[in-house]
């Protein structure tokens, strides 16, 4: 009795992270999607509504879904006066607190990460060139995410539920 | 010394010390009180000593925060201080400052100026924008209330009951601008500095085009420029005038540094709109005038009813007046100490 308890257990959680795999697979392109969006939005701030930094992130942050909400709202508050922090340091303080919550990888990171250093620090045709060189490699990682999308999370669900019940077996 | 925890119980307005990357603020901020009350200017520049300039005088500045004359022995700012000063006093948006870029100067919440010097990016002849910023003048901005105490009552045409045109002249750093705005303000309040006056507080209009005089932050004054005060912000002086001629019925019309030919014409179209106007321009003397092709008209006409020269010996300030056809009325009205925010 106490083995099948076990047994329906190992299964159930191997099921579990299986879905879990998958659901990762699935919101990756999507939140990508959404940074894409964000970032294109920054530009229209900068580019025609000459909006401070702080508050385009903040306006920005506003409109979107968890995690970014979070990331965008949090590198705004971080680059208030009181805290003294350079808007490259404030972002990627946020990108430490929250990137772990995204389903993004280190690809999509390291891009916000370099865009961090140059954000801020110069004209406006400057700016704009930068975001866009960043909206190019997320778009081009969007589409990698997209194809990992199609080929793996299916293959995660059932690989969840199969691996488990190898554990079922080695384990009787 | 001032430690962090009771600074804000010392004084409000050390608030600009957050303008300043952490290796500088901590030198600053390890001054005595009584110096970093004083500080007029910091001045950073890249690779080169920390100065800091402290009731007319000028000091380096150590690693420690110990004042220094000797250059070798002083803190040397490094590119990442720039870097930092730069983001912090440009909000982290560097984009949204191109017109302050082509002039030369941030001004930043508080009224404080910082002037910026590094390489010009020219377009058409004209500079369009500084690149490679190394060097700063951070200008602090201080309120002090009752400094037009002593020149007010001359201002005054008791006959009429109205404020005359009057033009403040004196050379850089003399306290023009923290006259200016406690003019406003006591003109506002309708306190007039001599007991025999009772009048009501007057309509003011400020055209601050370098957002000095009244430290305006998203349009709202950061200081206390009185009750009836209307500010028109980072606006052209000329077209700034006209539009308060217009738009906002002003009694008395304040504007800071005129000097251009269309300054003139709109100094020329408030006056005979009825609107008494009170103007500073460089100089240190009446005479100083008649070489500026732009203002030696408004003193050959006799526009200004009244003009009053600024000098400043240490801390004390004396004042010059005369009146429009430039017979002098009084010389060194002794006045309020440490009148020293910047002109």
């Amino acid at each position: 009795m106490l083995k099948l308890v076990g047994a329906v257990l190992v299964l159930g959680a191997g099921t579990l992270a299986g879905f879990y795999q998958a659901q990762q697979f699935a919101a990756r392109p999507r939140q990508l999607r959404e940074l894409i969006l964000a970032l294109q939005r920054l530009e229209t701030e900068i580019s025609y509504g000459f909006t401070p930094l702080p508050d385009a992130l903040e306006r920005i942050g506003g409109s979107l879904r968890e995690p970014l909400k979070s990331l965008l709202a949090s590198a705004a508050l971080y680059m208030r006066p009181d805290y003294g922090l350079s808007a490259q340091d404030s972002i990627r303080k946020a990108l430490g607190e929250y990137w772990k919550r995204t389903s993004m990888k280190s690809a999509e990171r390291e891009v916000l990460e370099q865009l961090s250093g140059v954000l801020g620090t110069s004209d406006r045709q400057d700016q704009i060139k930068h975001i866009a060189l960043a909206v190019g490699q997320l778009k081009h990682e969007e589409a990698a995410a997209r194809d990992d999308q199609v080929k793996y999370e299916k293959m995660s669900k059932s690989l969840g539920l199969l691996i488990g019940a190898l554990i079922v077996i080695l384990i009787f | 010394m001032i430690t962090k925890d009771n600074l804000g119980e010392i004084d409000m307005t050390l608030n600009w010390l957050d303008l300043f990357p952490e290796t500088v603020k901590r030198m600053l901020l390890n001054l005595s009180k009584e110096l970093l009350e004083h500080v007029e200017e910091v001045r950073i520049r890249e690779e080169r000593p920390l100065e800091i300039n402290s009731a007319g005088k000028h000091h380096f500045l150590d690693r420690r925060g110990g004042l220094t004359l000797r250059p070798e022995e002083a803190y040397k700012p490094t590119r990442e201080d720039t870097h930092r000063l730069l983001d912090l006093i440009s909000n982290h948006s560097l984009y949204t400052m191109e017109e302050e870029l082509r002039k030369g100067f941030i001004t930043i919440p508080g009224g404080h100026r910082v002037g910026l010097t590094g390489r010009t990016v020219l377009s058409g002849g004209r500079v369009e924008h500084i690149r490679d910023i190394s060097g700063f003048n951070v200008r602090i901005a201080k309120e002090i209330q009752g400094a037009a105490d002593d020149i007010l009552p001359h201002l005054l045409d008791r006959k009429r009951k109205r404020v005359m045109h009057s033009l403040i002249l004196s050379p850089p750093q003399q306290g023009k601008t923290t006259l200016l705005r406690d003019l406003a303000r006591q003109i506002s309040y309708g306190k007039w500095g001599n007991s025999s006056v009772h009048w009501p507080g007057m309509k003011v209009g400020i055209v601050d085009e370098r957002s000095e005089i009244a430290g305006c932050l998203r349009g709202v004054p950061g200081f206390d420029v009185g009750p009836r005060t209307d500010v028109m912000d980072g606006c052209p002086k000329a077209e700034g005038m006209m539009m308060m001629i217009r738009s906002m019925s002003p009694d008395v019309l304040i504007v800071d540094e005129i000097g251009r030919p269309e300054d003139a014409e709109a100094v020329i179209e408030a006056l005979h709109a009825g609107i008494s106007v009170i103007a500073t321009a460089h100089g240190s003397s009446v005479q100083d005038m008649r070489g500026r092709p732009a203002l030696s008209g408004l003193l050959e006409n006799r526009m200004f009813e009244m003009y009053a020269v600024l000098s400043r010996t240490g801390d004390h300030r004396s004042y010059k007046l005369y009146d429009g056809g430039q017979r002098t009325l009084q010389t060194a009205i002794s006045g309020q100490p440490g009148g020293d925010a910047y002109a």
